[in-house]
């Protein structure tokens, strides 16, 4: 299939992954559209037969923490998980049990960037613990105590049943 | 708690072996608090699919879809897929899910799992429900004669992927591993509609010798290939 064509077929799947890293759906496609000009201009680094979506995904993952470090010197925003680290990870247990309920964006939000990426690519995109940590170059141990703590955390801000 | 919350979060998610997975099973029989672990852990990966699930449906904007096009000759069938009325889930087929999973806990029966054999992810057919299952656990080599999938060959491609050709009343083809799910690479209608049946089988033949690499998986093959997952 060509490059052009398997790009516009992961181009949905992208959006979703993109939604659940930005803010917001305008933010996410300028994620995505950013990913798709960075995609075209290195299409030579990517070699035919492999995987185009693990490559995309990737791609996608390190614009965005590009974007949130420079973010960060501009002073738009907190460093990189300062800002969340006050009530998510081990922090997560001092906000009420079910003070989210409902709020997925708003809980998601409240997790650090290693935990929500990882939390996207395996609880959503359905990627399995060592072709996440592929996408992502990081040991698979990495990814799955990640996974754990960001999965901890969600429960305990989206309540119970989640 | 029997068992630890690494190994049931790992259950949830599919990454045991059988043997790991129905130990986890069995200790949720008995200890009601892996059972309900097992059932948070299912209710957000529900949660978080009724409330993701949807983006993937929407249409892609088309400044996306512009950037894409400008870059290269546009496939003719391009303009078509912008127009195309998605298939895949809508948002009340996600609730659905959701909703299924927050019932109740059914060890074993994979409630998530929609019930349709096919279903479409990313742009591509995959293979879902009773026709995943048993193409990632029946052997052609030992399957009931009623077995409403029958699975016929086993083979790797040039990807080293491992395909599997299967008959079912719905539908015949070939399915290819991929990502963890069968990616389904050829479909002919099955047996509902005989008809065509016997063409079909004849083209899925030709196509799974055409996509093989070297020989088809002997029964001790196609064994251990499936406890390894079907990973390549």
């Amino acid at each position: 299939m060509r490059f052009e064509d398997e790009l516009v077929g992961l181009l949905p799947r992208l959006r979703r992954f993109a939604r659940g890293l930005a803010r917001d759906a305008g933010d996410a496609d300028d994620l995505c559209q950013a990913a798709i000009e960075r995609a075209l201009k290195s299409k030579r680094q990517w070699s035919a037969g492999t995987r185009l979506d693990s490559w995309m995904y990737r791609i996608t993952r390190n614009l965005w923490i590009d974007e949130r470090r420079a973010a960060a010197r501009r002073g738009v925003q907190k460093p990189v998980d300062e800002a969340v680290l006050q009530i998510a990870g081990d922090g997560a247990s001092q906000v009420e049990a079910g003070a989210l309920r409902g709020d997925v964006d708003g809980a998601m939000a409240r997790l650090p960037a290693e935990q929500r990426e990882v939390v996207m690519l395996i609880l959503v995109e359905g990627y399995a613990y060592r072709e996440a940590a592929e996408i992502l170059e990081v040991p698979v141990g990495t990814v799955t105590s990640r996974l754990a703590r960001g999965r901890e955390a969600l429960i305990h801000l989206l309540g119970e049943a989640a | 708690m029997t068992i630890d919350r690494a190994t049931i979060a790992a259950y949830v998610d599919r990454e045991l072996d059988d043997i790991a997975a129905r130990r986890v099973e069995r200790a949720a029989e008995t200890d009601p608090q892996v059972a309900s672990a097992i059932l948070r852990y299912r209710a957000l990966t529900a949660t978080l699919a009724a409330h993701y699930g949807p983006v993937a449906e929407e249409a892609v904007p088309d400044r996306l879809l512009d950037l894409i096009e400008g870059a290269g000759p546009v496939d003719t069938s391009l303009a078509a897929r912008r127009k195309a009325k998605r298939t895949r889930f809508g948002i009340p087929q996600w609730g659905a899910i959701a909703a299924a999973l927050l019932l109740g806990l059914t060890i074993g029966l994979r409630p998530w799992l929609p019930a349709e054999p096919v279903t479409v992810e990313g742009g591509a057919l995959v293979a879902a429900g009773p026709l995943s299952q048993a193409l990632d656990t029946q052997l052609a080599s030992n399957q009931p004669a009623d077995a409403p999938v029958r699975i016929g060959l086993s083979f790797r491609d040039r990807l080293g992927r491992y395909c599997r050709s299967f008959e079912s009343v719905a539908v015949d083809g070939i399915g290819c591993r991929t990502k963890g799910r069968w990616r389904l690479e050829r479909t002919v209608p099955g047996a509902a509609t005989a008809d065509y049946r016997q063409a079909g089988s004849g083209s899925l033949a030709a196509a799974a010798a055409d996509m093989m690499v070297g020989d088809a998986l002997d029964a001790n093959a196609e064994r251990a290939a499936r406890d390894g997952g079907w990973r390549r």
